[in-house]
């Protein structure tokens, strides 16, 4: 309890940590509904390629993205700690993203956050907004908003 | 007291009486001598103009006032119905819909006052009439039907006991020089909100003074106990006609009558009552035929009037209990929450049975015997319970379709054509979202066929056609769809023309546009910002109309198919879902993939030998039954694996749009199951629409459902 009254004063954020291919990544836990195991996905035909199918998750439809194939990494290879994140944004529903293994939980402060000075156009770091700093570790922090913008464009 | 609370009926109400309005008057236009009709007109602009005074929308009233006046004149043979008079009359409709549009936002009438309608009104009174003072003439048929109704409305106020309290409050009252008014209101038997009139009654005597005495009590009258009629005494500064006139101006109310009287008499009247009750005990024979001789006297003679009054009351009130609420209002939102956890059970229910099933295999014997039966009941209720809430929620399309004529005719006048509308079908039920989506896009499709389809006279009667052209709007079930045509009989699409326009505008190549179909043809005209009119008018051409018809079409599950014969006419075919939430379907499997196929567009199953299938233009179909069908390998068209073994047979099912067919190849059938419509979400991009949507098994597995139509 302490520590939530903290992180409210001093705006800071809890992300939880992923990895996708060799890398770290953070999402806004604000955005995030539910962790399920990985089960069996419903190919969509003729859909967009990063989207692997639908899932049934406690009898409502949910869409599940390959977040690697978005990004241009190597597919997918389905393991015991293989997670999908059900995100959920108010006015778009729920998303679930594929991702290789759930870490854990790091609070961050706007001080442990620098924001990503790439080249914008790039296509693989257009979902990333900042990078936050870990101890030693540095983890990629996704721009959830940008995930599902890209995702309603195509 | 506030009126908000009635302005959902009065909105209802008003919407009612307009749409009787329009029709009506389309039905004059056509037989101007129909007394029966102008009686209906008359009516209905009176009961509009007592709802909109009620409810103190004194520009609406105002309005209506004077369209009633004209039908007074109408109605009392000194006017002839003219297509002039016709047309400003649909003005006024239009400017009462206005009124009522801007009542529904803002509970306001609004600030228009529509002078000139008005205006244009009381010009053709008095050219019709010949009399420009027609204001005066209104209050006499009141007038009249007031003295003639004495007999059949006692004057049952009399019949009021006071309370020592009221006894005060009169005196005071009278004391401060108001006047006392006892005053009757008789219900009409069928009006079915008799709390709701009664209370528009108090709140328009109200306005003129208190009432002091009610009977029956106002708790009784508020919780509906009473018959068709209520009585009570107030004082007012007010001179009587004027509050007879507002009250008897409530709709529903059948007849208000009243008079002045003082306290004086009143008490004296109490007094002789209770005389009187004591010696009717003694001698009611004698009483009776007294009475029947001072029913015809004067006021004074209220007791002897009470006993007549009392059987009259029992007789009136015993046929007028029984009419009791037939339809319950409920908001959609309910509906929709209703529909959701049938949706739920059919889920849960569609479990069970597979669980039952799986069971099969292993203890046998009586219990899972009756496990099935008791599944296969589960299963017949739940079906009828979902047909049950299916039906609460059909609404006919008729509230839609009904104010079309009134369009065809403006636009008629407006684009100087004649033209007339035939409606079929009006009863079709479609779901209610469905029904509430349906009228733009509809109404896109008419003025579409009566601005660029029906050519104008002189062209008609050069190609031998009726000068008058028709439009035809067909509505029916076909299977799990309901099918709305919108046809003409004017000039087609020209399909060179249409042809040209999209190599004008870069779309296609000279070369590309010879090889297309006719079908590919016309569905640039579904493109978007793609207009055919050579002029811009303000009823179609500005190249934003049926790609909006087909996007809306299409939203609610259904589409579009146009047929069109260059010179003879162009027929648009609606075809929209039945239900938006559950449906029968069969479960295929390719691949190991389920799909669900909606029953209604499944015409037959077939087993054939891959030797039967053929060659027709590089595609392969097959001949069944004298037709040939082409053939769609659902493997390939849903991008599955190849397939490994050779087949020695092919199970193809035939699935029918309209009059046309194909043959869908599935590698197995899953047989029948009801299965819920869940959508795939906002995400995938889902643009070829093979897939309508997915449904979630009996097991928790999903399964995609394949939306057929899209296939032709």
């Amino acid at each position: 309890m302490a520590n939530n009254v903290s992180i409210a004063d001093e705006g800071k954020k809890q992300f939880i940590v992923v990895k996708i291919g060799g890398e770290q990544y953070g999402i806004d836990i604000s955005y995030v509904d539910n962790i399920v195991r990985m089960q069996s996905i419903t190919r969509v035909p003729k859909v967009q390629p990063y989207f692997k199918g639908i899932i049934n998750l406690r009898g409502e439809i949910v869409p599940v993205m390959s977040i690697r194939t978005k990004m241009d990494l190597e597919p997918d290879e389905i393991t015991d700690v293989t997670r999908i994140i059900i995100l959920k944004l108010e006015e778009h529903g729920v998303l679930g993203i594929l991702v290789d293994e759930v870490k854990e939980v790091v609070t961050l402060g706007p001080d442990e956050i620098d924001k990503v000075s790439y080249d914008a156009k790039s296509n693989k770091n257009n979902f990333i907004n900042g990078v936050g700093k870990n101890g030693e570790e540095l983890i990629s922090l996704f721009d959830t908003n940008s995930i599902i913008d890209e995702t309603e464009a195509v | 007291m506030d009126v908000s609370q009635y302005l959902e009926i009065f909105i209802d109400e008003t919407n009612g009486h307009l749409q009787i309005l329009s029709d009506c008057i389309m039905t004059l236009e056509k037989e101007p001598e129909n007394m029966d009709v102008i009686n209906e007109i008359f009516r209905a602009a009176h009961s509009l103009k007592g709802m909109a005074g009620t409810m103190g929308f004194k520009r609406m009233q105002r309005l209506t006032h004077d369209m009633e006046n004209v039908f007074q004149e109408v109605r009392s043979g000194n006017m002839v119905v003219t297509s002039g008079l016709v047309d400003v009359l649909f003005q006024c409709l239009d400017a009462i819909e206005a009124y009522l549009d801007n009542v529904k936002e803002s509970s306001d009438e609004g600030t228009d006052d529509n002078e000139a309608i008005i205006q244009e009104l009381n010009e053709i009174l008095a050219d019709g009439t010949g009399n420009a003072k027609e204001e005066q003439k209104k209050p006499e048929p009141v007038e009249q039907k007031r003295e003639s109704g004495e007999e059949k409305y006692p004057r049952k106020y009399l019949e009021i006991e006071f309370s020592e309290k009221a006894k005060e409050e009169l005196k005071e009252a009278e004391k401060k020089g108001m006047h006392i008014y006892g005053i009757t209101v008789f219900i009409q038997e069928d009006c079915l909100l008799k709390a709701a009139r009664a209370f528009l009654v108090f709140k328009a005597v109200e306005d003129f003074g208190n009432i002091i005495v009610y009977n029956p009590s106002s708790q009784d009258i508020e919780d509906e106990k009473f018959g068709v009629d209520f009585s009570f005494y107030m004082v007012s500064n007010e001179d009587i006609h004027k509050i007879l006139e507002v009250s008897q101006a409530v709709s529903e109310i059948e007849k208000v009558i009243g008079e002045k009287t003082t306290f004086g008499e009143l008490t004296a009247a109490v007094e002789k009552r209770e005389a009187a009750e004591a010696k009717a005990a003694a001698a009611k024979a004698e009483e009776t035929k007294a009475s029947e001789k001072t029913v015809a006297a004067k006021p004074q003679a209220a007791p002897a009037q009470t006993t007549q009054a009392a059987p009259a009351q029992t007789k009136k009130s015993t046929p007028g209990k029984p009419v009791t609420n037939r339809t319950v209002r409920v908001d959609i939102e309910k509906l929709d929450a209703l529909m959701n956890q049938v949706s739920e059970l059919i889920i849960a229910k569609n479990s069970l049975v597979s669980i039952g099933s799986n069971s099969d295999s292993g203890t046998g014997g009586a219990n899972s015997q009756a496990f099935h039966e008791q599944i296969e009941y589960l299963e017949r209720i739940t079906t009828g319970l979902h047909e049950s809430v299916m039906k609460v929620r059909m609404v006919p399309i008729e509230s839609v379709v009904q104010k079309f004529p009134r369009m065809i005719r403006d636009l008629s006048k407006k684009l100087d054509k004649k033209m007339e509308l035939h409606m079929t079908g009006e009863d079709t039920e479609l779901d209610r979202t469905v029904v509430d989506q349906i009228g733009d896009p509809l109404q896109h499709l008419l003025r579409n066929s009566a601005d660029h389809g029906l050519e104008n006279a002189e062209i008609r009667k050069k190609r031998g056609k009726p000068e008058t052209g028709t439009i035809h709007l067909n509505a029916f079930q076909e299977g799990n769809n309901v099918i709305i045509e919108v046809s003409d009989d004017g000039n087609g699409i020209d399909t060179e023309n249409v042809k040209g326009k999209a190599i004008e505008r870069g779309l296609i190549t000279p070369e590309q546009a010879a090889a297309l179909s006719q079908k590919e043809i016309i569905d640039f005209l579904f493109m978007p910002s793609f207009s055919m009119a050579k002029k811009i008018s303000d009823i179609s051409g500005r190249g934003v109309g049926l790609d909006v018809v087909k996007s809306n079409i299409e939203a609610l599950g259904g589409d579009v198919e146009v047929k069109s014969i260059l010179g003879e006419g162009s027929k648009f075919i609606v075809r929209l879902p039945l239900t938006l939430a559950i449906i029968q379907a069969l479960m295929v499997e390719v691949r190991g993939e389920k799909y669900a196929i909606s029953l209604g567009s499944i015409e037959t199953i077939e087993e054939i030998q891959p030797k039967e299938i053929k060659y027709v233009q590089a595609k392969e179909v097959i001949h069944i039954r004298g037709m040939v069908i082409p053939l769609v390998r659902l493997d390939q068209l849903l991008d599955c694996e190849p397939d490994d073994k050779e087949r020695e047979s092919l199970t193809v099912i035939i699935v029918r749009k309209g009059d046309k067919f194909a043959g869908l190849i599935v590698d197995e059938l899953d047989g029948q199951q009801e299965i819920v419509i869940k959508s795939l979400g906002k995400y995938i991009n889902n643009s070829t629409k093979i897939i309508s949507g997915a449904t979630v098994l009996g097991d928790g597995e999903v399964a995609l459902i394949l939306d057929v139509n899209t296939l032709f």
